[in-house]
């Protein structure tokens, strides 16, 4: 087991001006000896769509507790719209969907999300959180009684209904079909398109990669990329050359790819390349008989994978 | 605030198990000993038994209506994770808590009413209109010390033990606080632990108001004592209970 130390950042921690939404600087977490969340350091500005991005243990759950203020960071600092979690909650200016969040049993959903709702200075219209959590027909049912899926559905509506200024969701499309995610994030987008401020966990990729403005890939504990999905696509070999040649020889090869990714089985040859046009011209004199060619792009799945399984933007991986 | 407290009492009543055991339980006791003991000559504290019998099953029903309200709820909040959910709203720790305490004290009504309705129209009790009032009154107001004993349970235990926990201790205090037997029936070295607990306290409280004199204030002094010592108590435990979180 490593023992992680880390540096105490609490004095240049830059105070947050009130254009972020949320400021964590420096911020350790550990249970026990074992370290969650390794000086973590990142900002959200007003109105962005971050996706939290990382394999199961990365420290998503645990950075999503101490931005709701559930739990203290060890070290550092993390701020919402330039306070303490606990008192932008007290502001009513949170809404949170927690993946396991209990809700309040015995009562039926709209009795729950109207009382919810008169918590809040800023409440949204109970038939628009009902709406986008997909919930019509179940208003009457009792809480304890939903299924599954119904009962996530809910947690959103309860995040929802406080018309917050952030909202955090943690694995919101979980338990939803492809139409109900569909429908999810076209609702989200509009949210967004408010002003709101939107951080969400996911672990499916292609969400990210379509609906969000950034994403932050978490591996570790540690942030092992932080920008636009384009650009965390081409942080990585962001293409695939693949093609078919009776001079392939990898020895040869090597030299044209230089730090690239190089796969040969037989005459089949698979690249990936960083900048696949310049290697696809010098492969081209090299093997002039080369067919079959492809060129395809790297879905942000594959290029999340290099980033997680190397916590660094080389791809190490032969897939 | 208001709506959550509505909303803690709505969904506490309509619980089956709640009303049966701290509504029908009390309700169905008072039949039963009212019938049993209706030729008992010397009537304990002071008053005919259908009288005595009728405070002591509205003191256990409201006893047990505060503990399971604030104690078994409580634990059964906190391991489901609404407690945690309701962390994430603007509602204060200490408001929730508040609500909760208030919502418990209110639970101590379904038992003492129904009791003394049944009493009135089926044992033909007959009090003034004074003494009914001023037994809800402190009957409601004595159960505090049970509301903070909940907290102690609902923070300390789990679920399903906070409700085993919360029962016995309702079972012990009626039955040793001299609430299904009169304590001057009770062996001597019980009658002093019926003189200690305030399950005794309270319904001496009621009898007094029975016979019509005013509740002593040795009475409202013990419940009081005992008020503060699981107030004190409580607070560790809740305290204890952040930590962890």
């Amino acid at each position: 087991m490593t023992i992680t130390t880390c540096a105490d950042t609490g004095t240049e921690a830059v105070a947050a001006t009130p254009q972020r939404a949320l400021d964590i600087a420096g911020a350790c977490k550990s249970y026990g000896s074992i370290p969650a969340v390794v000086d973590l350091t990142f900002t959200i500005r007003r109105g962005e769509t971050v996706a939290l991005l990382g394999p199961n243990g990365a420290g998503k759950t645990t950075t999503i507790g101490m931005i709701l203020g559930l739990l203290d960071p060890d070290r550092g600092t993390v701020s919402v719209f330039g306070r303490r979690p606990a008192q932008a909650i007290a502001a009513g200016r949170v809404g949170a969907m927690l993946q396991d969040g209990g809700m309040m049993q015995g009562v039926s959903v709209s009795e729950l999300l109207s009382m919810l709702r008169s918590l809040y200075p800023n409440q949204m219209d109970m038939r628009r959180a009902v709406q986008i959590a997909q919930l019509e027909g179940v208003e009457g049912r009792r809480v304890d009684r939903l299924s599954g899926g119904q009962t996530q559905r809910l947690r959103l509506a309860v995040a929802l209904i406080a018309n917050p200024d952030l909202l955090v969701l943690d694995e919101p499309t979980a338990a939803m079909d492809v139409e109900a995610r569909r429908r999810f994030w076209r609702e989200m987008r509009q949210l967004a398109g408010a002003g709101r401020t939107i951080l969400y966990s996911t672990h499916y990729l292609d969400e990210a990669d379509e609906n969000c403005d950034r994403v932050v890939v978490l591996s570790k504990g540690r942030v092992v990329a932080d920008g636009t999905p384009q650009s965390i696509k081409a942080s990585v070999a962001t293409r695939v050359l693949r093609f078919t040649s009776a001079f392939a020889s990898a020895a040869a090869l090597e030299r044209v790819v230089g730090g690239d990714v190089l796969t040969v089985r037989g005459e089949r040859v698979e690249i990936r390349a960083a900048d696949s046009d310049s290697v696809l011209r010098a492969v081209l004199r090299m093997c002039p008989d080369a067919h079959d060619i492809e060129v395809t792009g790297v879905g942000l799945e594959d290029a999340f994978l290099a980033l997680t399984v190397t916590g660094s933007n080389q791809v190490g991986v032969d897939r | 605030m208001s709506q959550y407290l509505t909303l803690e009492l709505r969904r506490t009543v309509r619980d089956k198990r709640y009303l049966a055991l701290v509504v029908g339980w009390p309700v169905a006791a008072y039949l039963l000993f009212s019938t049993v003991f209706a030729s008992a000559a010397d009537a304990a504290e002071g008053l005919p038994s259908k009288v005595a019998i009728m405070v002591a099953m509205a003191s256990f029903g409201a006893m047990g209506g505060v503990l399971m309200g604030s104690g078994a709820r409580l634990a059964y909040d906190r391991q489901t994770g609404w407690l945690r959910q309701l962390s994430l709203t603007p509602l204060s720790g200490r408001r929730v808590l508040a609500v909760r305490v208030l919502a418990a004290m209110a639970l101590s009504l379904p038992a003492i009413l129904i009791t003394f309705v049944v009493a009135a129209l089926v044992r033909n009790v007959g009090l003034a209109p004074w003494e009914w009032s001023a037994m809800v009154g402190v009957l409601v107001l004595g159960c505090i010390p049970f509301a903070a004993m909940g907290l102690i349970v609902g923070c300390l235990a789990d679920g399903d033990s906070a409700q085993t926990v919360s029962s016995i201790l309702y079972l012990v205090l009626a039955a040793l606080g001299g609430l299904w037997m009169p304590a001057s029936i009770m062996p001597a070295p019980l009658q002093t632990v019926a003189h200690i607990l305030p399950s005794n306290h309270l319904a001496q409280l009621a009898w007094a108001v029975a016979r019509g004199e005013a509740p002593q204030a040795a009475d409202m002094a013990v419940l009081l004592a005992w008020f503060i010592g699981a107030a004190v108590i409580a607070a560790f435990a809740a305290r204890r209970l952040r930590q962890r979180a």
